[in-house]
């Protein structure tokens, strides 16, 4: 054998778990993507303290039990240095708890139950997405706007039962009640994840005629639901109100001209906000790298692998946890989704990154094509308005 | 709860319960006839949405065309996989097992091939112009859309009911779910009758996947998504039992139709309690086939 072989390359192994199949696969493969392309820009300018970053990926199936099977071969055969990803909230705080005992960093970067940063922190977790928490303040905000301008009282929820659906409403009424909002509740519906059928629920949300309907589906499901109901005039009698997932792009581009508009959505990462350099540039690299626009969840991945990086440097070695944390806790850096004068940082409180909200409205625009709706209109939500406050966090331990 | 409210919801469940037969029908037929459970339904199911999907928005053929070229590309599939694959372990002694592990291996091999062919993005179908928007009157709403899916199933049950009494394939098919050796000594070509009636099956899935993409999104892992309310429907129709799968869908639609209006926190329960409750006071189904006596 070659005596080079034998040279030992510095590397920081990454053990990332995406789903690459069923509904949430397009999540999983655009994250692959952004963090492998995140990976090349890293190591074209030498890697991080000298050492090489690596990516690799198995699919989760979705599945908490598979998930921690997989991390745990990763920790003990494949020696990662980090543990990486993660589309289902189930499966993160199955791997939060694998996190803690082998003391093994878990960087989050999209599943959005607010739990694992609030109630389940534990030292070696952090999250460079935002999660529902964030978005509902932020969404309670704009209602709280809005009844200024369009007087309304009456909200009806619907949402998949289970944990994130269930997570969005207690949130959003905890925050309209903090930002002292009067409404009334005039029906929750909640169908099965995954449901295909949404008619009954259409028609029986409007026979409830609230003022707003709001909704916390994600992916096909926002799709399956906006296509049933637009016959049956629903967005034209109520205001479509979708503040954590609704407008991620996957749902624009799939919809092309029957998304309705006017509709208030939002989404973690926005393909056509903030209007920056950097974000002009993310977006335009991942399109040239895979063909199509990103879904929200690949910025999530490519500024995770960029938050390895910057603590590497900074500790000099990917090797000491304990270095590590204390290098992420309040670690600012610029990320595509930061508008002008802005900078999101790891709050070392609770291990979030701590970012601004967009909430826009469907309106024509054909520069991200198959997409044919963009969000517009914005409504911007600072950074500090949308932690959960200390009660709130006390509350649900 | 006013009259048209009530018109209104009943024809909700009636739009769903079309669906869940159109996708059941298939599945109890290739049951009824070959003692098959096909778990791969749903995906030849998934097939014809994203051959719908392939013809309508990225070729721009009509959505009439492809809702027929739908249905036949996703029947020519499934007798290729019966007469490639299933035909061979028909008869063997722990077939129940085999079945369940080939067409459970079909679901995640023809996953994966669309990923390859179409990737993981949500794709769409754009409903034809004629069925866009809603007829109304007097308070009631109904999406041309939704009207033009409860006829098409009900022409479906006709045809149905024509071919399985009317004609001579149809009693074949009727009397080799009684007894295969019967009819084999007979003269009749078995394993050809069996390709067909899967051929026939799964180009009812292919079609009602066309026919349902409009309303729904196309993804991969479409096929595992149905294949759950579809056995529902099947064990409450009494396995096998064509007529038994129209009633149980019809039962299951408005169950689960009425049960939002009334306890909206409990809705997607009924289904399942009301298969919990079958299977407890009439294990074999509420409409079970009828039994040959062998003497």
């Amino acid at each position: 054998m070659h005596a080079s072989a034998f040279a030992q390359e510095k590397v920081v192994k990454i053990g990332a778990l995406y789903p690459m199949s069923g509904r949430a696969g397009i999540y999983g493969m655009d994250s692959v993507a952004a963090a492998e392309m995140a990976i090349e820009e890293i190591n074209a300018k030498g890697g991080a303290a000298g050492y090489k970053l690596q990516l690799i990926n198995t699919d989760d199936k979705s599945k908490p039990d598979y998930a921690v099977t997989v991390a745990k071969r990763y920790i003990s055969d494949d020696k990662v240095n980090f543990l990486f990803g993660v589309v289902s909230s189930a499966v993160g705080l199955a791997l939060t708890e694998v996190s803690k005992q082998e003391k093994k960093i878990f960087i989050g970067t999209d599943h959005a139950a607010t739990e694992l940063t609030a109630q389940n922190l534990q030292p070696y977790y952090f999250r460079v997405a935002n999660n529902t928490f964030q978005s509902m303040a932020a969404g309670a905000l704009y209602l709280k706007e809005l009844a200024q301008t369009k007087p309304w009282k009456t909200i009806a929820y619907i949402g998949p039962d289970y944990a994130y659906g269930h997570a969005q409403i207690e949130e959003l009424k905890f925050n309209l009640d903090r930002f002292g909002v009067k409404y009334q509740m005039v029906g929750e519906f909640w169908p099965k994840l995954f449901e295909a059928d949404y008619t009954s629920y259409i028609t029986s949300i409007m026979q409830a005629k609230p003022d707003i309907v709001v909704s916390g589906f994600w992916g096909g499901d926002t799709v399956a639901f906006i296509k049933q109901a637009a016959p049956y005039g629903l967005f034209e009698k109520s205001l479509y109100f979708h503040p954590d997932a609704g407008g991620n792009y996957e749902l624009l581009s799939a919809m092309g001209d029957s998304l309705p508009l006017g509709l208030v959505l939002s989404a973690r990462h926005h393909n056509n906000w903030p209007d920056t350099a950097m974000n002009k540039d993310y977006v335009a690299k991942f399109h040239k790298k895979t063909g199509r626009y990103p879904t929200y969840s690949a910025e999530g991945a490519y500024v995770g692998v960029y938050a390895i990086a910057e603590a590497v440097k900074k500790v000099g070695n990917p090797n000491d946890s304990d270095a590590l944390v204390k290098a992420l806790e309040g670690m600012k850096f610029q990320e595509p989704e930061d508008p002008e004068g802005f900078v999101s940082y790891i709050d070392p409180a609770s291990h979030q990154m701590v970012q601004v909200q967009a909430i826009g409205v469907t309106m024509p625009n054909t520069d991200y094509p198959p997409a044919t709706r963009m969000l517009g209109n914005w409504k911007i939500y600072k950074a500090e308005d949308l932690l959960p406050p200390k009660e709130w966090i006390e509350k649900k331990k | 709860m006013d009259l048209s409210f009530f018109v209104v919801q009943l024809l909700s469940g009636l739009t769903m319960a079309t669906f869940l037969f159109l996708i059941a029908s298939g599945l109890t037929l290739i049951f009824g006839v070959g003692k098959v459970f096909n778990f791969a339904h749903g995906s030849f199911f998934m097939l014809g949405a994203y051959a719908g999907y392939q013809l309508s928005s990225v070729w721009g053929q009509s959505f009439w065309l492809s809702l027929v070229a739908g249905g036949i590309f996703a029947g020519v599939l499934g007798m290729l996989a019966e007469f490639l694959f299933l035909r061979r372990i028909y008869g063997r002694a722990d077939e129940g097992g085999f079945q369940i592990l080939l067409t459970y291996s079909f679901i995640l091999i023809i996953d994966d091939l669309v990923k390859l062919v179409w990737g993981t993005e949500y794709k769409s179908l754009a409903k034809p112009a004629v069925l866009q928007g809603a007829f109304s009157f007097s308070g009631i709403v109904i999406p041309r859309y939704n009207v033009a899916v409860i006829l098409i199933g009900l022409a479906v049950v006709v045809a149905a009911w024509w071919f399985l009494n009317r004609t001579r394939a149809g009693r074949i098919a009727r009397a080799s779910a009684l007894d295969r050796e019967m009819l084999a000594v007979l003269g009749v070509n078995v394993p050809m009758t069996m390709t067909l009636v899967f051929g026939i099956a799964t180009a009812l899935a292919g079609m009602t996947g066309v026919l349902a993409a409009p309303l729904r999104s196309v993804t991969p892992g479409a096929g595992i998504e149905v294949i759950i309310d579809s056995l529902i429907v099947v064990v409450l129709g009494g396995l096998g039992n064509f007529w038994g799968a129209w009633l149980a869908a019809l039962l299951l639609g408005e169950v689960n139709s009425f049960a939002v209006v009334f306890v909206p926190k409990w809705a997607t329960l009924f289904s399942y309690l009301v298969m919990a409750l079958t299977l407890l006071f009439k294990p074999e189904g509420l409409f079970a086939p009828r039994k040959v006596r062998r003497v």
